[in-house]
């Protein structure tokens, strides 16, 4: 188990992974796609815009930054777009009027250049904070690709995770000091838990950093206690959207690793007030110290506008003061 | 030769082999402008149409026997009939089943009534349209229960009665405007086996109005092994197994009585990759030789929505060519 060393006693102030991508930026995604501006365009805009939020999380004094994903369309496709064996297909509609190219394994998977370092370099750059390396884990890439290759889920599980621990590494080599790996379609179908840890361990047993899995909420009553023997350090809950109640199930088995505690429901346009955020936490210390808590919101907030984003993060970042000065 | 049929939704976007086709297509933007205000209900109704005709057309090219609208206006089985009940309000996003899609969760919040029918119009459109019977899709009374939050009866036996109630009156009056293959959706069956014996109750309900239409009770995404031999007590004619999440499926087939028919899924409606012939045909040639052609149909293992349409079409055609094999 590595710790997490941040100055301070505990109840840091992190987010999850993805922050809202400003207008501008949408725009220039649009155009790019319809081919009416270059790759070099796009990219300044996407420096900007990452330098943009790593200077808000400065503003707002944010313990463990993260770089705000301005470059990723979503968590799976960047990746299918830069491993080989992964290739981008075809629309297929997620929900409502929203469509995604769904990615496909068309050969062995693999890893032939580092994919996410140097945006995390850069975001490094910008702060005197840590910033979080961030990974989709092996899992939910499989889960959420078509498989024209494999023909066996544990085997494409497998190849991926071996290049997600070589990213990794590679991350640790260049300094990161946290990296999460996340696992949003883990708790999905209970029967495949074992590949989702054995994935995991793949990538996490050569690493000396602090690990972190953000798990979206899904049948978490089921995949309790069960996630705790997902191998790393730190699991990363919904809290908010579900009033806590998750909370019930570390009396009956404790939770054992560090939490990252989410106190903002992401898909909702309402800014929560600072005391229900502090209620949120009193009620977790009551089970965990504070030096086994992170704050942050639900989920990556990539869905809200900026400004919402925003003032999600400055109540947080005042509740975890309001707190951390009872202790 | 064998008869092919679908199980119900197929993908909204244009193929990609056609001129023009882009990831901006007709129903999408409509469905935008609409959200703002710019075009009004009768024009998404319009573009619902085309599409529904382009897509039946799509199937009837392939060689489907029995089609079905594509669900093209709905985002789900489930919400276009739960919404349309008095007594039940939509919520919050929930990932449906095991699958990275999402519907919008029903909350029972009084007593569910009818309010009119959900799909009669829908059905009506496609009917005009099609060469090939129309089958009619509806969602069972323990599936919508089960991904619903029941915050007014305070028994799950008492809330998927009254489903079953409102259900009854919509598959009677789609067989009053001439729908003469019904199926019933109960894909949650197969994570709840004990609720089995209250599903049939429910059943029994829905269809008890129905005097001359062939009732198909749905089941897919897993095996049926553990319903056992119980589950051909369900009052249905027809009884859609998915081979291709639950080989198991295999080992239910001598449990079938003898008056009752099996609609095999047995290309897979989930995966992009193109099964081999030979390959379904074994798995075909063994199901044909316990049922008989006359017991069996064949189709996708479940909706095609989850496929790019140009997959979804490259499956239809394997089917014909797998149903085409086997009839020889």
């Amino acid at each position: 188990m590595f710790g997490i060393d941040l100055p301070g006693a505990g109840l840091w102030t992190t987010s999850v992974g993805s922050l809202p991508k400003p207008p501008y930026l949408t725009r220039a995604r649009a155009r790019y796609s319809r081919h009416e501006i270059g790759r070099a365009e796009l990219k300044e805009l996407e420096l900007q815009a990452t330098k943009e939020w790593i200077e808000f999380q400065n503003s707002i004094d944010t313990d463990l930054v993260v770089d705000g994903e301005q470059y990723r369309g979503d968590m799976v496709a960047f990746f299918a777009e830069e491993l080989p064996g992964l290739e981008i297909g075809g629309l297929v509609r997620a929900y409502g009027n929203r469509y995604y190219r769904k990615p496909v394994a068309t050969g062995p998977v693999g890893r032939d250049h580092a994919v996410t370092v140097k945006w995390w370099k850069f975001a490094q750059s910008l702060t005197d904070k840590p910033v979080k390396g961030m990974l989709t884990g092996p899992y939910t890439i499989c889960d959420w690709s078509f498989d024209e290759h494999y023909g066996s889920r544990r085997a494409f599980v497998l190849d991926v995770a071996a290049a997600i621990r070589d990213e990794a590494l590679d991350l640790e080599a260049a300094g990161a000091r946290f990296i999460q790996i996340d696992e949003p379609a883990a708790s999905t179908r209970m029967d495949e838990f074992s590949l989702v840890i054995e994935a995991m361990e793949i990538i996490t047993a050569p690493l000396r950093t602090h690990t972190i899995t953000h798990i979206c909420y899904g049948a978490f009553h089921d995949a309790y206690p069960r996630m705790l023997d997902i191998p790393v350090d730190q699991i990363d809950l919904e809290l908010a959207n579900s009033d806590y109640s998750l909370l019930q199930s570390f009396q009956e088995h404790p939770f054992t690793k560090y939490l990252g505690l989410g106190v903002a429901d992401v898909h909702s346009h309402v800014l929560e007030p600072v005391e229900t955020m502090v209620e949120g936490i009193r009620r977790a210390l009551k089970l965990l110290p504070a030096d086994r808590l992170l704050i942050d919101p639900d989920c990556g907030l990539k869905t809200r506008t900026v400004k919402e984003a925003q003032a999600k993060l400055t109540n947080i970042k005042k509740a975890v003061d309001i707190v951390r000065a009872e202790l | 030769m064998i008869t092919t049929t679908v199980v119900g939704s197929y993908p909204k976007p244009p193929r990609t082999d056609q001129p023009g086709a882009t990831n901006e297509f007709e129903l999408r933007r409509v469905l935008r402008a609409l959200e703002k205000g710019e075009v009004t209900p009768e024009d998404l109704r319009q573009a619902q149409d085309r599409l529904v005709a382009e897509v039946i057309s799509e199937q009837e090219q392939a060689g489907v026997d029995v089609v079905t609208d594509g669900h093209v206006r709905w985002n789900d089985l489930v919400t276009p009939f739960a919404g349309h009940m008095a007594g039940i309000e939509l919520s919050g996003l929930l990932r449906y089943f095991a699958n990275n899609v999402y519907y919008r969760r029903p909350v029972c919040v009084g007593p569910v009534e009818w309010r009119g029918p959900a799909s009669i119009d829908a059905w009506c459109y496609a009917d005009s349209v099609a060469t090939k019977p129309v089958k009619a899709v509806i969602p069972g009374p323990l599936t919508i229960a089960r991904l619903s939050l029941d915050d007014h009866y305070s028994s799950h036996e008492k809330f998927v009665l009254a489903l079953a109630r409102v259900l009854a009156q919509e598959a009677f009056e789609l067989e009053a405007v001439g729908a003469r293959i019904i199926q019933i959706d109960e894909p949650a069956l197969l994570d709840a086996p004990e609720d089995l014996p209250l599903a049939k109750r429910a059943l029994e309900v829905v269809v008890a109005e129905l005097k001359l239409s062939e009732v198909v009770l749905a089941t897919y995404f897993a095996d049926a092994k553990r319903l056992g031999a119980e589950l051909f007590d369900m009052p249905a004619h027809v009884f859609h197994l998915d081979f291709v999440s639950g080989p198991e499926n295999e080992e239910l087939i001598s449990l079938m009585p003898p008056e009752s028919k099996l609609q095999a899924g047995v290309v897979d409606a989930r995966n992009t990759l193109l099964e081999s012939t030979s390959h379904v045909g074994a798995l075909v040639h063994g199901l044909l030789e316990a049922m008989g052609p006359e017991r069996l149909s064949l189709s996708p293992s479940a909706g095609l929505e989850f496929l790019p349409r140009d997959k979804a079409r490259l499956k239809l055609e394997r089917l014909i060519q797998i149903a085409g094999k086997a009839g020889e």
